[in-house]
């Protein structure tokens, strides 16, 4: 009895576990997918990040990442519907913010948004949930075709 | 004994749970100024990922040639006869990254036909370095035999070699990701310096130039594995062409960003720019050197 009492944990423990892995890959698929006819997918970017334990400094994940001048990139985030919050992207060249995917004063979101380069150069692109929520959210590079 | 084999399994799965690609900050990050000179000392897994992240993908060079209305050519192409050649990780793995630069060729010109060619050069490789699980042969061999959404053949094309690249990185082959990676960004470089060899564009020397930046993120990966079988020899080559980069200068003009409206969505228009200062020397230079470096280690 214990045995199979061991074996129906494990089976449904590794099911949970596998649906969860799945999960952000079949998020990068409809997320790359609303980014647009002209949009090619270049990389994303997958964030799992706990609720901010100190508001003014929420969870962050950093990626880097080289864009090439005279291209035109979109950015587009997409969080899980279990997210607490807003999943926000923002976009930053050395240590100075370029943009930023929701404007915190206004409230306003812009997602996705174009990158219009005029620099070749190390970027990175940043990702938080509004408010310090916790969440799961995919962001999506792709090469606009003009 | 059974509660100490769940806690365990819990503790596992919330350790699955937590994972993330990206490095996480809290709050104040260190971003470097300019990509670092490549160092000889061991990068650390982490750094590495950062590194390998830099390089830029070749489906924008590809994107770049169409563009620039440049008509498709079969002799930009490497030939997929010597695939089954291939023998040694070095040799599979490399080749798996050139083969993946001219599937990202092929596909943005929508040429199924050889496509096909490819897919199967790839498959093999692939399966070659143990990471074929990754790469949908099925799916990408109907999308491209029915010629059906091209949107989904470049995505799944890109993402499964994404997926593969991670999965080598994870798992402690983190050499052959760079030479994937190494492959993809000599045949890109190949691809467009052919293109610039025969038509003068300043966006494709602006584009040559800035390899630059590029070029400095992959030695960074190669030396790191420079005990490896092959690397000693590739480094020496990749090495001859970085000289000729080194005198290459790009210089910045600064500028605000612009934030306007197009097509209903927000565009950020950047006005800082970078100028690639390169004479036609070293553009013919860097022409031979690449073709070069291509020609030996695709050839068998």
């Amino acid at each position: 009895m214990k045995k199979e009492v061991l074996l129906l944990l494990f089976i449904m423990f590794t099911g949970f576990t596998a649906l969860h892995a799945q999960a952000p890959e079949l998020m990068i698929d409809s997320c790359a997918a609303a980014a647009g006819s002209n949009a090619t997918y270049l990389k994303d970017f997958v964030v799992i990040l706990p609720a901010a334990t100190d508001r003014d400094n929420p969870p962050i994940a950093r990626f880097p990442l080289v864009l090439s001048k005279s291209n035109i990139y979109r950015f587009s985030i997409c969080n899980s519907r279990e997210s607490g919050g807003v999943a926000v992207m923002k976009l930053y060249d050395s240590n100075r913010m370029i943009f930023s995917s929701y404007n915190e004063t206004t409230g306003e979101e812009s997602n996705p948004f174009n990158f219009m380069c005029q620099k070749t150069g190390i970027y990175h692109v940043f990702i938080l949930f509004e408010n310090g929520k916790p969440g799961q959210a995919v962001g999506i590079l792709s090469y606009v075709t003009k | 004994m059974i509660t100490r084999i769940i806690l365990v399994l819990l503790l596992a799965g919330l350790m699955a749970c937590q994972s993330n690609k990206g490095k996480l900050d809290a709050g104040d990050f260190e971003v470097p100024d300019s990509v670092a000179e490549a160092a000889s000392q061991k990068v650390s897994e982490e750094a590495m990922e950062e590194i390998v992240q830099n390089v830029s993908s070749p489906i924008e060079m590809a994107a770049l040639i169409k563009e620039l209305g440049v008509p498709f050519s079969t002799k930009y192409l490497a030939s997929t006869r010597n695939v089954d050649e291939y023998h040694t990780n070095f040799q599979m793995a490399y080749n798996l990254g050139v083969f993946g630069a001219d599937l990202g060729y092929l596909n943005m010109y929508n040429k199924n036909t050889q496509v096909t060619d490819y897919l199967t050069a790839i498959n093999k490789l692939a399966d070659g370095i143990k990471v074929g699980q990754f790469f949908d042969f099925t799916t990408l061999k109907r999308l491209a035999t029915n010629n059906e959404n091209i949107d989904s053949l470049l995505y799944i094309s890109v993402s499964s070699f994404n997926n593969m690249d991670d999965y080598l990185r994870e798992n402690h082959r983190g050499h052959l990701s760079a030479l994937m990676i190494s492959g993809i960004w000599v045949e890109g470089l190949y691809l467009v310096t052919q293109v610039a060899e025969a038509k003068s564009d300043p966006l494709l020397t602006d584009r040559i130039g800035e390899q630059k930046i590029n070029l400095n993120n992959i030695m960074l990966i190669l030396n790191n594995y420079a005990s490896q079988p092959g690397f000693p020899e590739f480094i020496g080559m990749m090495n001859e062409l970085r000289s000729v980069y080194n005198d290459i200068n790009i210089t910045y003009e600064m500028g605000e960003p612009q934030t306007v409206e197009k097509d209903g969505m927000v565009m950020i228009v950047q006005n800082e720019k970078s100028i690639v200062h390169m004479t036609d020397d070293q553009m013919k230079t860097i022409i031979a050197k690449t073709k070069e470096i291509r020609n030996k280690l695709t050839s068998i």
